[in-house]
């Protein structure tokens, strides 16, 4: 018997991303093609070699999504004939986290050489009331829940009130969350919020929308669209003085309906952190960034305590105090985040993962590049934060 | 499903709060379920639930609401876990006041049905705050 080849580690060597916000002219597939070739052309790799699409859900239309599912980028890309697989993964908005993973266990495994993940959502440019319907509709048990009239960001108050009274954070200190992520957006080209200035104030003297959430405080349904580009290791040594490996990843599905939640003020974050910490072999103290799913900023403070990059309770407080915005202790969410760069849908996560891999490549741009990021928290969540994944990401030099 | 949903309705509409309960491992189940999701036996009947639980927390819809739902506010949403040591969201009874101000996370909460015309109209369990 031969002995197996070694594991090829997977590496991201190439992203690309359209400004996040409402570009109503701006095609669904026109915005997938024009990711795809960018972020081909940045791994320094031909569209022919790419093997795999792995394809991340769009919601503002069932249709576009079918293309996604019937393989029509394939198509778009030129790559039919040539083409391993193209398929669409879902989990809500840890969708680009199981994709990275499913990526890279392809990689290694051999299934796959070069792997392409895509994101678009319109979801900017859609009818509110309908995004509205059709996230009610979805996600939220129809034959035990839908009844009472339970909406996305009921779900987001029920979390963030939880996280409020266990923790005595204020409502001040939880504005203060979304001030931060507004500093960040001011910093990021592609954010949809990147223009207009944000304050505590302007955050609490907005109307109640669901107690205890405040109009500002409720992501912004937004267009955007990501690229990511996977290879090999050996490949990526080759052709690339950097690239950037997954050094460990955990997760943890603690519910379907948010009526099942034990604890909603804890989620299913230290169960997923202790096993990713534990396969990277570091720990929470080593990290240079962090960038976490934040539809809402319970959601956020929540997923920083269980991932130990703040003590318990404390991390409202922190944001208020400036630990995590520019020139902060530890920058948290760079590009803005959901709340500030904008929600584009499952896309929101994926936005926060490109942001990752810019940072630890060093091409975030002067106004935000964290100097010397070398390890990065990435956390992505979504439905009724029924999930909590993680993913440790770390650069490499040749 | 409808085999599942039924006697929960049923149930509801005469003013009730009933559970699923596996008579295998003798735990009460809520949602119910197609099969014990805990022994997953299909041994599965009713019970009555006490009706007391704690508010674990709760939200007030006041804008935003999904269609159908705007002239129900505001309304709010409680998730409560039952002395059987099971949860279920629902909708919280106004204090006298039409707000909700009372309400706190952990404070003790019991079943208090809505009229049956309203439960045909919102299936939906009521509870308020319970003094005792």
């Amino acid at each position: 018997m031969t002995a197996p080849a070694p594991m090829a580690e997977a590496a991201f060597v190439g992203i690309a991303e359209l400004p996040s916000g409402r570009y109503p002219d701006r095609s669904f597939m026109g915005s997938l093609v024009d990711v795809a070739v960018e972020a081909v052309r940045d791994a320094g790799l031909s569209m022919t070699d790419i093997d795999t699409l792995l394809l991340i859900p769009c919601l503002h239309s069932a249709a576009d999504q079918a293309d996604l599912v019937f393989s029509r980028v394939v198509e778009e890309l030129g790559l039919a004939g040539r083409a391993k697989s193209s398929v669409m993964l879902h989990s809500g908005g840890s969708t680009s986290d199981n994709t990275v993973r499913t990526a890279a266990s392809l990689i290694a495994a051999g299934h796959a050489r070069n792997v392409l993940i895509l994101q678009a959502e319109k979801w900017g440019s859609a009818p509110v009331g309908e995004m509205i319907d059709m996230l009610t509709a979805n996600g939220i048990p129809r034959e035990w829940e839908k009844a009472s009239g339970l909406s996305f960001n009921a779900v987001g108050a029920l979390i963030a009130r939880r996280y409020m009274a266990v923790s005595g954070a204020t409502a001040e200190e939880m504005a203060s969350v979304c001030v931060a992520l507004r500093e960040w957006a001011r910093l990021n080209p592609n954010a949809m919020y990147r223009d207009r200035a944000l304050t505590v104030a302007q955050v609490l003297d907005s109307r109640l929308v669901s107690d205890p959430l405040r109009a500002f405080e409720c992501p912004m349904m937004a267009d955007g669209a990501v690229a990511l580009v996977l290879t090999g290791a050996e490949r990526a040594r080759a052709s690339h003085e950097t690239w950037v490996r997954i050094a460990g990843s955990g997760g943890c599905v603690s519910h379907y309906s948010i009526g099942q939640e034990p604890d909603l003020a804890v989620l299913g974050w230290p169960t997923a952190s202790a096993q990713a910490y534990e396969q990277a072999g570091w720990g929470p103290g080593d990290a240079d960034i962090a960038e976490v799913y934040d539809s809402y900023a319970a959601v956020l403070a929540i997923a920083l305590e269980g991932l130990g990059l703040a003590p318990v309770g404390d991390a409202a407080r922190m944001f208020a105090a400036g630990d995590f915005s520019p020139g902060g202790r530890l920058p948290v969410n760079t590009n803005g985040g959901l709340l500030s760069a904008g929600h584009t849908g499952v896309g929101g996560g994926t936005a926060l993962l490109a942001e990752a891999v810019r940072q630890l490549l060093g091409r975030a741009g002067s106004a935000r590049q964290i100097e010397g990021a070398a390890r990065a928290v990435c956390g992505g969540s979504g439905g009724t934060y029924m999930d909590s994944q993680v993913l440790l990401l770390e650069r490499v030099s040749r | 499903m409808a085999a599942i949903t039924e006697p929960y309705y049923e149930a509801l509409g005469r003013g009730r709060l009933v559970l699923q309960h596996c008579k295998a491992c003798d735990q009460a189940v809520m949602y119910p379920r197609h099969r014990c999701p805990v022994c997953h036996e299909r041994d599965l009947g009713w019970i009555s639930a006490s009706g007391r639980g704690v508010l674990l927390s709760f939200a007030v819809q006041r804008f935003g609401a999904p269609s159908g739902f705007d002239a129900d506010t505001p309304y709010a949403l409680g998730v409560v876990r039952l002395a059987e040591d099971v949860q279920l969201l629902g909708r919280l009874w106004p204090d006298a006041d039409g707000e909700w101000n009372a309400y706190a996370c952990d404070a003790p909460v019991e079943f208090h049905p809505a009229a049956p015309e309203e439960v045909l109209r919102r299936p939906v369990a009521w509870f308020r705050l319970n003094p005792r």
